[in-house]
């Protein structure tokens, strides 16, 4: 009886570790969900469905779509951190979702460390300085000159109070030591509008936004926000390069999945990610909608993530729209 | 001459069989979706947009548009059959499409407002055909102080609204005001009525509103009347569908200035259809000889805000293909397709991109056509659907609204709100207050805020604002006249009942 009970238990125990195995190496068994926590037509969605798109060729199944949009790309992120790891859902993480958001947002149900299993960056577009064709700032020194002798002229407009864009704008004022009005608008899409047509003469813009613009010549670039310059934008000096020291500001986009989704999985998707990355089709695709494709380690990505949130915490506390708890 | 040779150039490009298959394949899917409850172009454009990556760019852009517009045709058949509107844009079209269906005219009213789509679309693509790039220029005159003074118009125009009590109307209006407060503060971030709950940050999403307090409620309301739901239980002669005569006459001047309207508000990319097809509705109601007749099933207040949404929507592709400005969530999508295909649509793109600016607009008129020619034969289909036990149909009708609710934003929150909302909506009902007074205050409440306190930031708290500058100035002075044109005959009467005293 005893034995029978030990052999059953045997039997089980192999069942399950071949069960096991077969499940990992079978990964994935049915479609994958890619929550892009934004609506549909932003720049988070396209790369979201670019990568998607791409993703899908790799791993021999559907990677479906679901935009889960409000709060800064907050609770679609809330719904991603609290899926079953098996990495059946992921998640597009971004600067917004898990630096900006959870900096400014007085409620936020997820921990962007905690939470997430960061498995790559896919893409990076900068934040562009972009001004009316008006101002005859051609460089950014002439413009902090023109904004220095006009105190309380200028205004520079953004997406949205407490969006990303709000704080690009505000950590280049506070860089320059520049006083401006911020005018929060309803999206990007409006707030590029309101820059051409002269309502506000500042935004420190989302690149795949004003791209469209800057190249038909309806607004005027003065530099980008990253570390290097933009292979869109090449003879556009970076922020640093003008002379705005420590200036760094870029839309980073990745794929998360959710905190415990096994090891083996993630290099899985990894791998597959990168793969899709590299491929020239979807790199051109994302080039085309403004963003650079980049490519990281799961650390490396985490670390970004780490960084990101303490520096816009701290921004956040400088320009005034810390959290109220 | 020149005019001639580039419409040549688009029909050519729009006529070959490739192109011209996609095109219908996309006003096809766009008139179905527009069917449904709730499930609009947005979602649909955003899913399809991957295919189109492997498809030629200006294929791909024709049949992304198709969708879009072809979903305003669709949006009016469930709103006049079942008082559900597809779409946001055709919310109005229930106040009077409906009563007409109840009447036993829904054949009438789905053929004169596939008629008026049509005939708003073809207004607008002359419009955009002729003079695209000067009136894009002209809506980047409009900033906030304009856009102010437009939409505080509009919610004037909200009272004029109102079939009842004014008090009721106003009441629903505030209501409406008061809903569209919910959600994070444009000019702070800082939430307002969410009660920390994350899926009100975004605020309450104008079709759950919609969907609930005409469709969900008018169920509840019919449910409770029991068996008696028969009015509409009866088979209808092929004769009864086609429109009279007389229809089509007094149809033909609110079918003009409907689509005149539409294709204004269409090219501010601010504004919306669904703000066209009220606006156009309210001037129909203000100019009618006999206002009582509307909510009871008047043909002007049908028709002309069907050609109004059409025209607004084809008049949107102005500031998305000359201005690289999206109007809303689904040519956003379509802008997107654009650049992912290498196409910068700017103030250039008739030189830069000919082929692909002609096509798209020869294929808005072949689509449209498309749609009309595709919309008239199944009416007889769409009325008999009346004929459907209701016991059958409603749960169906209760499905799709929340299958299309839900498809909003992946979350059943949306659809315990909807139901919520319905609850609210019979209770209105019971009461005899309208629901449209309050829409309009949903649409239009956080716009004319946002605007209000934006210009007043812009002018660093001078008001004086909405009055120096000349289209703001223009709107403030129409505003007061409506004013007056309501409140004065109510005065005239006291006036006169003082003096018989």
């Amino acid at each position: 009886m005893q034995k029978r009970l030990l052999n059953g238990g045997l039997l089980a125990l192999a069942i399950g570790i071949v069960a096991g195995i077969g499940l990992a190496s079978a990964y994935p068994t049915k479609p994958i969900t890619l929550i892009v926590p934004f609506p549909p037509g932003g720049s988070t969605d396209i790369v979201g469905r670019v990568v998607a798109d791409g993703l899908a060729k790799e791993l021999g199944q559907p990677v479906v779509v679901e935009n889960r949009g409000g709060a800064g790309g907050t609770v679609g992120t809330a719904v991603a951190a609290k899926a079953t790891p098996d990495g059946h859902t992921l998640s597009i993480g971004t600067t917004s979702t898990h630096a900006v958001g959870p900096a400014t947002l007085p409620k936020v149900a997820f921990d962007p460390v905690k939470n997430f299993a960061p498995i790559t960056l896919v893409a990076e577009t900068p934040y562009v300085l972009v001004v009316n064709n008006k101002v005859p700032a051609k460089t950014v020194a002439e413009l902090i000159a023109l904004v220095k002798a006009q105190p309380g002229k200028f205004n520079y407009g953004s997406a949205g109070a407490g969006s990303t864009t709000h704080l690009a704008g505000a950590m280049f004022a506070h860089a320059a030591g520049l006083k401006m009005e911020h005018i929060a608008y309803n999206g990007n899409g409006p707030a590029t509008t309101a820059l051409l047509s002269g309502e506000v003469q500042v935004l420190m813009g989302s690149m795949p936004a004003v791209l469209n613009q800057i190249k038909s010549g309806a607004i005027r670039v003065l530099a980008v926000g990253t570390v290097r310059r933009s292979p869109e934008l090449p003879d556009v000096p970076t922020m640093q390069q003008a002379g705005v020291k420590g200036f760094e500001a870029s839309l980073w986009l990745g794929v998360v999945a959710p905190a415990g989704t096994p090891d083996a999985i993630v290099k899985q998707l990894h791998a597959a990610i990168l793969k899709a990355v590299k491929n020239p089709d979807v790199a051109k695709r994302l080039r085309a909608a403004g963003a650079e494709p980049v490519t990281s380690s799961p650390k490396e990505m985490g670390d970004q993530i780490k960084t990101n949130l303490s520096k816009y915490i701290e921004l956040a506390k400088v320009i005034g729209i810390a959290k109220k708890k | 001459m020149e005019f001639l040779d580039n419409l040549a150039l688009g029909f050519n490009v729009a006529l070959s069989p490739t192109t011209l298959l996609y095109c219908m394949i996309g006003v096809t899917v766009g008139m179905f979706i527009g069917v449904l409850p709730g499930i609009g172009p947005i979602a649909t454009v955003g899913m399809l947009l991957p295919i189109t990556f492997h498809m030629r760019p200006t294929e791909a852009i024709i049949m992304l548009a198709g969708i879009y517009y072809g979903a305003m045709y669709g949006g009016s058949i469930t709103a006049i059959l079942l008082k559900l509107p597809g779409t946001a844009a055709s919310a109005v079209t229930v106040v009077e499409g409906y009563p007409m269906a109840q009447q036993g005219r829904a054949g009438p009213a789905l053929v004169m407002t596939t008629i008026a789509s049509f005939f708003g679309a073809c207004v607008a693509i002359v419009i955009v055909a002729a003079f695209a790039p000067p009136l894009a220029q002209f809506a980047l005159r409009f900033q906030s102080p304009e856009y102010f003074s437009l939409m505080m118009v509009g919610l004037i125009a909200a009272a004029v609204l109102a079939h009842g009590s004014l008090l009721k109307g106003l009441a629903m209006a505030v209501l409406g005001l008061v809903i569209g407060c919910i959600g994070q503060d444009r000019n702070t971030g800082l939430p307002r009525f969410t009660f920390d709950i994350g899926e009100l940050y975004e605020g309450v999403q104008f079709v759950v509103v919609v969907v609930a307090m005409f469709g969900l409620a008018e169920i509840i309301h019919n449910l409770a009347l029991g068996g008696k739901h028969e009015i509409l239980a009866r088979r209808v002669p092929l004769r009864d569908l086609i429109p009279s005569r007389e229809d089509l006459r007094i149809s033909f001047w609110p079918m003009v200035r409907g689509s005149a309207l539409g294709a204004v508000i269409g090219i501010l990319p601010g504004a919306g259809p669904a703000i066209s097809s009220f606006a156009s509705y309210a001037l129909e109601k203000q100019l009618a000889r006999d206002p009582s007749r509307f909510g009871k099933g008047a043909m002007e207040g049908l028709v002309a805000p069907e050609a109004a949404n059409n025209a607004d929507s084809q008049a949107a592709f102005i500031p998305t293909l000359t201005l690289g400005v999206p109007g809303d969530a689904t040519t956003a999508i379509i802008l997107a397709a654009m650049l992912i295909h290498g196409i910068t649509p700017g103030p250039k793109i008739t030189t830069d991109a000919p082929q692909l600016f002609w096509g798209l607009i020869a294929s808005f008129w072949i689509g449209n056509l498309v749609l009309l020619v595709l919309n008239l034969p199944f009416i007889g289909l769409w009325v008999r659907m009346l004929s459907i036990p209701y016991r059958i149909l409603f749960p169906c009708v209760l499905l799709f609204s929340c299958i299309g609710v839900l498809s909003l934003n992946n979350d059943a929150f949306d659809v315990y709100l909807a139901a919520a909302f319905g609850v609210a909506g019979y209770v209105f009902l019971k009461l005899g207050c309208e629901a449209t007074p309050l829409l309009l205050g949903l649409i239009l409440g956080p716009m004319v805020e946002e605007n209000f306190r934006r210009s007043l930031q812009l002018s660093r708290g001078d008001p004086t604002i909405f009055l120096t500058r000349p289209i703001s100035l223009a709107f403030i002075l129409v505003g007061v006249f409506l004013i007056v044109l309501v409140v004065a005959p109510g005065l005239r009467r006291r006036k006169q009942a003082q003096s018989s005293t």
